[in-house]
């Protein structure tokens, strides 16, 4: 693949409330957050060109030209695009492309879904697709926790690990207003205390689910620099999706997408993992968590218990992930939740959960971005600079 | 009402399978260009693309390749079954397939544990392929 290293940079992050937020559509978060995210990057409907939305589960009323009318704009580039959690990291792909051969000069890239107000998505989550029902099999929840159940069977790997993972992120939520966590603490016996929902996964290893929409905005890195916001540049690529439906694949203990994926990535950006600050990993279970990082290099199988323990990834440590508390503690917007907080990072723009200084780490200069979708089914990894 | 219990369902695909269980046979399309054994059930050999296959009948023989408790209620029909067992049997002849385990103590059961199929008559259209230790 030709190198698009440096060429591209996200320029602004939009947000909307998030948690239980009645009365709102799926497609009114997807515009709410676009507008964001326009108006963060100092834009005005006249200076976009380009979308890409990842249409709410099963919404037939959202597509991306019904959100770029509603801000009054006419793409020449767009597209409704999905690869389930992976779908961020996979439009950072798209939109690359289209600007770097001139196809557009903005691109808005958006979320929304509002499954818990009893939006169109309301339940998906829990559906039990085509034979699944039958079985007792529902959601996401069983696949992924029968993915951890080969983990441990594979390598040592279990609550010990996972409970790390939740209480780190937990500490990053209590930093960040937005998250849906954020007044509410962890500690292992509150992980300990949860009941299984799919044995070996208690609630704390399993994703919040949130009525809300996220967006970012993508230009050259020539106009990035005339910007509101300091340039956030894409160092690295890489996407690779093992397909295979949980019940029939054999990576459930990994190696997942993680690990080619990343390494195109870094080849890409000509960095390694000892070269990243922090990471910003799609954390739809504890275990995805563990199995991304494990998939990048960062450790290898068995080692989780003590790479995650003494808050290493937590505020303070000396490996921040997942600093808004991620989709586990801040909110759910599959891949745009961890993509957009490593910009915000990068652009000093985080609050009181700022990496540097005031949470005692490592200022950030670069920073490993994930998306994973299905059950380890996609796999999207960017690579972030500032 | 009575609560009615999730039942599969069948496509064009997978018609021809659901028949099979319903006498209590566990049958896959078997490819005749290059002899692979594939589900879930489709038109083309996922290994070679040949579309010439024949439904052969298989041993009912496995082993968990991995599994999972459920102890939350998706699904009324559910309440008085939690927890059950969820899992992925590893057939002999190769192709993994969802299913649910009974007759183990939870604690006892184990990924690599071997297992036999029995059929659970759901209704009159649907018998399920449910596993077992083997005797």
């Amino acid at each position: 693949m030709e190198s698009i290293k440096d060429k591209v940079c996200i320029v602004g992050v939009g947000y909307t409330p998030q948690g239980r937020i009645p009365n709102r559509s799926a497609l009114s978060f997807h515009v709410e957050a676009a507008r964001n995210a326009i108006l963060d990057a100092g834009l005005t409907p006249k200076d976009m060109d380009g979308i890409l939305a990842q249409p709410a589960t099963g919404d037939p009323t959202v597509n991306a030209w019904q959100i770029s009318q509603l801000l009054g704009f006419h793409p020449r580039f767009g597209a409704d695009q999905s690869a389930m959690g992976a779908t961020a990291g996979g439009m950072v792909f798209h939109a690359a492309a289209a600007l770097i051969y001139g196809l557009a000069s903005y691109v808005v890239c958006t979320y929304g879904e509002s499954p818990l107000s009893g939006g169109y998505g309301a339940g998906a989550y829990g559906r039990g697709a085509g034979d699944r029902a039958a079985f007792g099999w529902y959601g996401a929840n069983t696949g992924y926790s029968l993915a951890a159940r080969r983990g441990i069977a594979k390598f040592e790997t279990g609550p010990e690990t996972w409970k790390e993972i939740a209480v780190n992120q937990r500490k990053w939520a209590n930093l960040n207003p937005r998250a849906m966590m954020h007044s509410k603490k962890m500690t292992y016996e509150d992980y300990y205390n949860q009941k299984f929902y799919v044995e070996p996964f208690r609630l704390y290893d399993i994703c919040l689910v949130s009525d809300s929409g996220r967006a970012f905005v993508m230009t050259t890195a020539e106009r990035a620099k005339s910007l509101r916001h300091r340039p956030v540049y894409v160092m690295g690529v890489g996407q690779y999706h093992p397909a295979w439906d949980p019940a029939q694949a054999d990576h459930l203990a990994g190696p997942i997408g993680a690990v080619p994926s990343g390494e195109e990535a870094f080849r890409m950006a000509g960095v390694g993992v000892k070269d990243v600050d922090a990471a910003e990993i799609y954390d739809c279970f504890t275990y995805t968590v563990e199995l991304s990082l494990m998939g990048y290099g960062f450790l290898g199988p068995g080692e989780g218990k003590d790479f995650f323990k003494n808050g290493r990834t937590a505020p303070g440590g000396e490996f921040p992930v997942n600093t808004s508390g991620g989709l586990l503690s801040e909110s759910y917007q599959m891949g745009f939740t961890p993509l957009t907080e490593g910009v915000v990072q990068l652009q000093g723009a985080a609050g009181d959960r700022q990496m540097g200084p005031k949470t005692n780490t490592k200022e950030p200069e670069i920073i490993l971005v994930s998306g994973n979708g299905g059950v380890l089914q996609t796999h999207a990894t960017v690579i972030l600079r500032r | 009402m009575a609560v009615q219990r999730p039942l599969p369902y069948a496509t064009p695909e997978t018609r021809p399978f659901w028949g099979y269980t319903k006498q209590h046979e566990l049958r896959m399309q078997k490819c005749l260009d290059c002899g692979h054994i594939r589900w879930p059930a489709g038109m083309f050999c996922p290994k070679c693309l040949s579309d010439k296959s024949e439904w052969v009948k298989l041993s009912g023989k496995g082993s968990v390749y991995t599994f999972g408790i459920t102890h939350y209620i998706y699904d009324k029909w559910y309440t008085d079954k939690v927890p059950y067992v969820v899992a992925v049997i590893e057939l002999a002849e190769g192709p993994h397939m969802m299913g649910n385990v009974t007759g183990f103590k939870h604690e006892d059961i184990k990924v690599g544990s071997p297992v036999e199929i029995y059929f659970d008559d759901a209704n009159e259209e649907f018998s399920l392929p449910t596993w077992r230790p083997p005797k």
